[in-house]
Formats: structure tokens, sequence, C-alpha cells
């Protein structure tokens, strides 16, 4: 009898079904059910001229809104989001200034304490976001935006040119992220549209093969095959009729992929890769701090890579609500 | 068939009063309102209704397995006299282990897919207290019994390497291990093929009079229900509007939904040349709709200020006592005007009076799978007249949907093949076709959840067929949409909806309506009405006819519904293993001489008008295409196989008599003997 405890019926369904006038078959995909929403009110209440779509989007947006992990998110990335904004105008002091001892512990007045030449590391810290959120959401939705182009053309074309596709991107997979983006920075220079593109390529493949597995649960449906029969090109059917149905997984991969860009940026500038010396990145602030640590002055690496680790973190928790509420995990 | 209803001894399935919510965002939204009926020991009663009336929440109730959001707020159910509403955790457990058993609909979920069926069907009886050993023993012995022929051989194998069919028996037999006082069935042949569901059905059938369980049988198909059923209750909205005995009640309905219901019903063989199909009108009230009287009030043709005020009374019918229906005004049932009118326009008298629209000849499919060479359509010919009708029948497998998609080019078919539009040469596939092509040819296909596409309103989902297929663009486009919508019973408001927010029968008609978008000559339906209700089956139908008078287009119409093929098509072409095995006029394959293929299918269908059909089974299931039998594909299945012909030469599609022709090695006249000298 232990088999029929998961037999019980999926609660979605039943709830997704007020009526005729609504009713889901239990043939439809599980997809459809969970995103109805509030759109049967639709319906009932005869508000049909608002905008479908806007109404959904409103209403996940309100459901993202009220998750918890989403609002810490939210305030940690905001609070970095500030500092990069207006940087060394909210400073306490000019993250570039000797303006103390070097090495000083942290105390009134430097907070954090002083780095290797004096500079105020609160400062420097709060400045430092700009580095990192100027490149990391740039060089994730650039990496999206390969990612889908080419899994669409792998999961839609499919054939030989998927084969070979899934071939390169394994391959891709397989190489040591960092070390590949440092060759590509030391042989092109590392400006900062050079690292976008260095991290934009190298997280190319992983976007790609999850448009890849989402666009081959849609390609077999009867709309494309309907889309097909009225002669409709293969640009139009992947661009206009799937990559709509295929956006929930791209919206959560473009978050998942922030994160993971933050701390790409900030290993690739701890590495030397990053932009040159009195700049206040986090990552060099790390790389310049840890030599002494030893010593017992651990404020010099703490902070700096506290922020990185929070704003990782940060990010990670929002995009955990959009997932858990767009793909209804 | 025992009838009496109030048995001396405990019920063994007592449900009293349920009522049963749903919190849906916060509020409680009534879908039970209050059912009431009993099964005694060994009776099967069956519960019939429309999607979402509450048949199967009826069943979970009764089973106390309703989704974490169900609660029971009145009334009460019991199983042979203990009362299950009101049980711990524990007793609940020990209740569903020995007493009370249920069979799903889809017996490939039943099953865990990683598991041997072995150890699935052994722990059922370890789980009853017995050793490994025993187990072993008694799980042959419970696969025995559900006519498995080699139990130890389907012990050793995963679901997935088990049909349809034997899922469901290894199913029955784990729900049986416990000889349960209550079986509950909830729609167990639903997803199967009609010869596969002949055979589970005939199971259950011997399986009661070896058992004394009782049976609570759900099911929308009213023909199983009458095959299956000693009693009947039909539900609506939540409440059981009328119960009986189920001859009486499918042969003489009491309450105005049940009449309905069964006028809706393709039935008797009538033809969409000899009426139209009866709908209800309205639709089923939302889940949670206040309903202080009588359930069906908005949709019934005879409600009378009396119905609007007072609730309906349980009027007993008959003298027997089991007999009831909640209708004030069961006396003037006559007065419900048949809307199955005899239909004023002629329809198209018989193919050959004209012109052929497409030709098929010698049309074959081949896959490749693997490496290896897979026949799926092997030397199709076909006509198709003008506003003509084309059914074609089979169990799945058996090459229909391949055929509808090498015609209209999804599939490209082999060398050797020809194809041709109005008489000019149609190439194979799709995209090589010119503009007109395309537009001659379109499709309905069988789940409109997939065939729309969901992140697109119907507005655009129209406008970009208009676009596409006839070139019209912008306002006249738009124009053109809301004429099109307006013929097919759209409102303007549905226009500016996301598919989701439709009914089936809505989403139906969305799709038939981006089917003909274009004026197509020819549009392909594949089992366009079988994920719908009867009374939204009959719309569909009857719009798929009225279009078809008006604009002379030409079906190609896909189903497994005999009773369905029957209402609309002119001629049928029956398949099997890809290839015709019969083609002639409606009448002539109905009334026979039939091929045997074609015979068994029929018999195989459990018919709402209880009619006596001559049975004839098919034993195991359809074979590989990848690896057909030798001469005649059927003859493993054959019952009227002659040894020695059938295996040895594949018999040729010959006419047998004028526009009939089918591929057998029994003369016409020994098969009518057969078949109706018996």
């Amino acid at each position: 009898m232990s088999d029929f405890e998961e037999l019980v019926p999926n609660p979605g369904e039943i709830i997704s079904t007020p009526g005729a006038d609504t009713f889901v078959p239990s043939t439809t995909n599980s997809a459809a059910i969970i995103r109805t929403n509030d759109s049967n009110e639709v319906e009932m209440g005869g508000v049909g001229q608002v905008s479908e779509r806007k109404q959904a989007r409103r209403e996940n947006w309100r459901l993202i809104r009220r998750r918890p992990s989403f609002i810490i998110g939210g305030l940690i990335v905001s609070v970095w989001v500030v500092c990069a904004a207006f940087g060394d105008r909210i400073t306490p002091h000019h993250p570039l200034d000797f303006r103390a001892k070097p090495h000083l512990s942290p105390r009134g007045g430097f907070p954090f304490g002083t780095d290797s030449t004096g500079r105020d590391v609160l400062s420097r810290v709060m400045a430092g976001a700009r580095d990192v959120l100027k490149i990391a959401p740039m060089a994730a939705i650039l990496g999206v935006l390969f990612g889908v182009i080419i899994g669409l053309l792998m999961g839609y074309i499919g054939g030989r040119l998927d084969l070979v596709l899934s071939r390169i991107v394994e391959a891709f997979l397989a190489l040591p992220v960092v070390l590949i983006a440092l060759l590509a920075i030391t042989t092109l220079g590392n400006s900062d549209w050079v690292v976008i593109g260095v991290v934009a390529v190298l997280f190319t493949p992983v976007v790609a093969r999850t448009v890849r597995s989402a666009v081959l649960a849609e390609r077999d449906l009867d709309y494309v095959t309907s889309a097909k029969l009225r002669g409709e090109t293969s640009r139009f059917v992947m661009f206009s009729e799937i990559l709509p149905n295929v956006s929930a997984p791209i919206i959560v991969e473009l978050t998942v992929r922030i994160g993971y860009a933050v701390f790409t940026v900030a290993t690739l500038s701890f590495l030397g890769a990053g932009p040159p010396p009195p700049s206040p990145d986090w990552g060099a602030q790390v790389s310049d701090g840890f030599r002494v640590l030893s010593a017992g002055i651990w404020w010099t690496t703490f902070f700096p890579a506290l922020a990185i680790a929070s704003l990782v973190i940060a990010v990670n928790l929002i995009a955990d609500s959009v997932q858990s509420v767009l793909e209804g995990s | 068939m025992t009838l009496a209803p109030a048995p001396p001894i405990t019920a063994a399935l007592e449900v009293k009063d349920l009522e049963v919510v749903y919190t849906v965002r916060g509020v409680d939204r009534a879908v039970l309102r209050g059912v009431s009926f009993s099964i005694a020991p060994g009776e099967a009663y069956g519960l019939v209704g429309e999607s979402g009336c509450g048949k199967s929440t009826t069943a979970y109730a009764a089973m106390r397995y309703l989704p974490s959001n169900g609660k029971i707020i009145g009334g009460s159910v019991s199983v042979a006299g203990g009362d299950v509403t009101g049980m711990s955790e524990a007793a609940l457990q020990r209740f569903r282990a020995t007493e009370a058993s249920m069979v799903y609909q889809d017996p490939g979920a039943s099953l865990n897919p990683s598991l041997r069926v072995g150890r699935q069907v052994i722990e059922c009886f370890t789980l009853l207290g017995q050793s490994k050993e025993q187990a072993q023993v008694s799980a042959v012995e419970a696969l025995k019994r559900v006519r498995i022929a080699a139990p130890e051989s389907v012990l050793e194998r995963y679901p997935f390497q088990l049909s349809g069919g034997m899922q469901q028996r290894v199913v029955i037999a784990m729900a049986l291990a416990c000889n349960p006082k209550l079986l509950v069935l909830d729609e167990p042949t639903t997803g199967l093929d009609a010869t596969v569901e002949a055979e589970v059905l005939d199971l259950v059938r011997a399986l009661r009079s070896e058992s004394d369980a009782a049976i609570l049988f759900i099911a929308h198909n009213l023909g199983v229900i009458r095959s299956m059923c000693d009693r009947v209750g039909v539900m609506y909205a939540g409440r059981i509007v009328e119960e009986g005995p189920s001859r009486q009640v499918f042969d003489d309905p009491q309450h105005p939904y049940t009449v309905g219901l069964l006028r809706s019903l393709p039935r008797h063989g009538i033809r969409k040349t000899e009426r139209a199909l009866a709908t209800i009108p309205g639709m089923l009230p939302l889940i949670g709709t206040d309903l202080p009287t009588c359930v069906f009030l908005d949709r019934c043709p005879i409600a009378s200020e009396l119905c609007r005020t007072v609730v309906p009374p349980i009027v007993p019918i008959g003298t027997a006592g089991d007999r009831f229906t909640r209708c004030h005004h069961s006396d003037r049932l006559g007065e419900i005007a048949d809307t199955s009118v005899a239909v004023a326009i002629t329809m198209f008298a018989p193919s050959d009076m004209h012109p052929d629209v497409l030709e098929l000849s010698h049309v074959s499919k081949t896959f490749r799978q693997r490496g290896k060479l897979i026949p799926a359509l092997v030397d199709v010919e076909l006509s198709l007249g003008e506003g003509e009708t084309l059914g074609i029948v089979g169990e799945s497998g058996s090459g229909k949907s391949t055929l509808a998609r090498t015609m209209l080019g999804i599939e490209t078919l082999d060398q050797g093949g020809e194809l041709s539009l109005d008489g000019k040469h149609l190439e194979g596939s799709t995209t090589n076709r010119n503009a007109d092509a395309k537009r001659s040819m379109q499709m309905v296909f069988q789940n409109p959840d997939s065939a729309l596409n969901r992140a697109w309103s119907v507005r655009r989902i129209l406008i970009r067929c208009v676009t596409k297929l006839t070139g019209i663009k912008g306002a006249a486009a738009n124009e053109r949409v809301e004429q099109l919508a307006e013929h097919l019973r759209l409102t303007p408001r549905h226009l500016d909806l996301k598919p989701r927010q439709l009914s089936g029968g809505l989403k139906q008609r969305v799709a038939i309506a981006r089917a003909f978008a274009g004026d197509p000559r020819i549009v392909v339906c594949d089992e366009p009405t079988s994920a719908l209700d009867v009374s939204v089956q009959a719309a569909i139908l009857n719009l798929l006819a009225d279009l078809q008078a008006e604009k002379k287009t030409s079906y190609v119409f896909i189903t497994h519904d005999m009773g369905v093929v029957r209402y609309l098509a002119d001629r049928i072409a029956v398949m099997y293993l890809g290839r015709i095995q019969e083609i002639g006029l409606t009448d002539d394959v109905f009334k026979g001489p039939h091929h045997p293929y074609t015979e068994a299918l029929l018999s195989s269908v459990p018919s709402v008008d209880g009619e006596t059909t001559v049975r004839i089974r098919l034993d195991g299931e359809i074979p590989t295409p990848a690896n057909p039998p030798p001469g005649c594909v059927f003859h493993p299945r054959c019952p009227r196989v002659i040894e020695g012909v059938c295996n040895v030469t594949e018999p040729p599609l010959v006419e047998v008599s004028p526009e009939h022709s089918m591929r057998c090695h029994i003369p016409l006249d020994e098969l009518r003997r057969l078949q109706h000298g018996a």
C-alpha cells in the first residue's frame, strides 16, 4: 500500500480548477497549471480588458516581493548599489587618499581600520562596489544573451548542429574558468570590456545548455507544428513562438549568473587581472591584504572579503526567490 | 444483478450528506454539496458526470485522500460500518491497508518506474504482515488472479516494460491484495485503447464474481458505466441529481441534466446528415458558486419559479424504491425541447459525386531508428472528395497520426509515393509547398493546451495565422479575425484572453478558428474531442459539421471513438500497423460484413444504448512495426485466422463491393455468415 501514498492527487491541479469555464484537463503540463495564479479571476470578475500578461507579471512580482529571502537580498544589494552610484561622494574619506598611519586597527574615525598605505578601508570597500557592479551584471546579461541564442539553435534546429555545438559546450565546461579568463585577459589587456566579454563567453555554454533543455520540451508541442504548417521561418518559431514560453528558466538563469559573475570578477581582480592598483577593487584589496594576515592584520582582508561574500549571497537570495516563484519549487 | 439498494447487512460504503470544500487562496469553495449514497457488499456503483462535478473528490473523500487544501466540513463516510471521517492517522493507515483500495486512471503513474514489479507487488503483502517467502507466493497468486499468463516473468520486469493494459492489471492485483471491502476505480480505462479497455473491463467483471468487494466506479464514459455497474449516480455541481439502476437511468432518464447528457452523445448510429447533436446550454458553475436551490437551475430548460426558491426534494421514481431524481418537474421532462433537430442543410452525398481534392498513391513512410528501418505507413492509397469526411480509426500505434502528418507534410513520405492536391503534384514536405498548398491544408490537434501558444493571446494567434496564410495585414486582418471568432461563437472578450483562461471547449474552438483562418480545402482533425466532455464534444462536432456544410471543406477525422466517427464520417478507413485494412462508406463499414479487425474494434466499445454486440476479443497487443508478422499483419491476433493462408501471404486491398475494400483472405460471404449468421 505504500505506493499509494504517492498517489494523492496533485493539489495544484485541483486548486486551479475553479469551474468549467477555466477547467484545465489533467493532461495539461504542470507548468501551465502552476502559472495560473490569479488569472482565473479575470474570467470570474470580467475584468478581461486589463492586459493579462501585465497582470500575470504583476502577480509574479507580488509573490516574489513577499519572500523574506528577496527582502534581505534586495536590501543588501541596494546598499551596494547606493555605494557604487555615489562612490567617493558618500565615503567618509576619499578612497585613494593616504589619511593615517598604515595598518591602523578598526577604531573611531576608521571603523574598518586603514590599509598598508594608510587609506581608509571602509571608504575603499564602499567605493569598490562600483567596479564589481559595473562589470558583473553586464557580463551576466551578455552571457545569457549568447546562451539563449545558442541554446535556441541547439534545441530547435537540433540534428548535426546540436551535436557539434553540444560537444563544444561540453569542451568549454571542462575548461577551468579562471585560468582561461586570466590567459585571455593577459593576452587581450585588462580593460573592463575585455573582462565583461571573457566572463560572458565563459558563461555562455552553461546558459545554452539550460535553454536547450527548455526548448526541447517545447519544440514538439503542437503549437510549433502548427507554426510550421503555416510556413513560419525557423527564426520566427524560435524567437517569437518558443522564446516567450521559456522565459522563466532564462530569468532564473540570469539572476544566478549575476551572482557567479560577481564571484568571478572578484577572483580575477584578486589574481591581478582586475583594474590596476590604486583602484579600490574588492578582489585587489583582498589580494593586497592577505599577505599581512599572518601578522594579525586581519581587517584589510576581512572587510573587502565580507563585501564580496555579502553581495554574492544577496544576489543568490534574490535568484532563489525568483526561481521558486517562476518555477514553482 | 441485484437491484435492492437498502440491504439488511452493513453497507460496504455509506456516504451521508458529504460536504467538501477546497481552500483556494484563503477562501473555502464548496465542491461537494451534500452527497449521499450507499453501496452494498458485492455491488458495483457508478458515478458519472462531467469534469468538475465532484466525482473524483467523492472518491478521494471516501478514502480520506483529499489534497491538503481539501477538507470535509459535513456529513460522514463509513466503510463496512467503520467511520472514516473521524479516523486517526494510524487507524486510517490500517484502513487503507486492509479495508479499501483505489485504482487510478494512469497505471503508469501508479507504479514506481524504478522498482521491479515484483518488489512492488510483494510489498503489498509484506505490509499485511506476511513473511518474504509467503509474500512471494501471494504475489504470483495475485497476478494469476488478474489473468496474467506468466506471473513469474512479469514480476521480474520493470513497469515500463509492460503494456498499459498489463500495468493496469498489476495495479488491480495490488489493489486486491488485501481483499478489500471497497474497491474504488477512478477512470481506470480512460487512457487505454478500446481493445485494451475491453480487456480490463472484462477482468473487472470476472473479478466481481469472485470477490464480494463493493465497487465504486468513476468514469465519464457512460457506456462503460452502463456495462459495469448495477446502480449509477449522476453527479452535477457536487450533488447527486439522479440515482437508480443503471439500465433504467440510461434508458429513461428522469432529471433534465441526465436527459441533456444522454442526448449530447452520438448514439443509435445517428449521422450528421440526419440531425445535429443536442447540447446543454451554458456551463458548469464555477467551484464555490453559491447554488442555494437546484444546482442545475441556470442551465435547465424547464426551470420554474419554484426551482428558484425551493430546494428540489428527493423524488422517488417508480415503486421499487431504488430510483430517485432531485427535480421539481420530473413530470415535465417531455417538454424539454429536443435541440437535436434534423439539420435543414443537406450534407454531401458520397464522394464519387465530388471531385477528389486530395489523392495519395503508394504512400509509405519509413522511420529510421538506431539504424533500424521502421515502416510506419505501408503503401497507402486514399482519395478525399470535396466536402467529404474521411474517418480514420485504429488502435494507438496503427499509423493514424503518421498518415495525417504525412498528408500535411510534417513528415515527408518515402520515395515512390505521390501526393496530389486538386490533381496537381503536392510536395512531400511542408517547407517546399507553395503558399496556396499551405493555406489549403490545416490541422486541428488533439490537445488544445499544447496546440495553442500559451504565451500569446487568442487575438495574436489568429491574426498571425490570417496574415501568414492569406496575406491580409493590419486592421483588415483584425477584422477578419473578429468575423472568424464570431463564426465560431467566440465572443470578442475571448480574443484578448490567453489560452489557459479558456475552458477546454473554448480552446478547441480557437484551434478550429486557427485552422479555418485561411479558408482551407482540407482540415485534418486529430482526435479533436477526446479531451473534452460529452456536452462540449457535441457542440464541437456540430460546429465542424456546420463549417463543412457551409465551406465545403474536406475533413480527415482521426478518432478512436466509434460513435463520433459514425456520426461525422462519410467514409471510414480502418488502419492496422500502417496499412489500411478496410475502407468504405460509413454504413458499409458499420453494418458489415467487416474486416475481422474492424469487427473487434466495434465489439470492444461498451455502448450506452446497451445494444448487445457480438463480442470478439483481441489477445495481446499491436506488434511493433519494426518487425511486422509475416503474411497478414493482423493474423496473430485475428480470431478468424485461417492457418496456412493468413500467416503466409499478405492479402491485397481488394474491392469487395462498390466503394468498399478490405484486406482479408476470408471471402465476403463467409465473413457475412460468421458475423451475422451466429
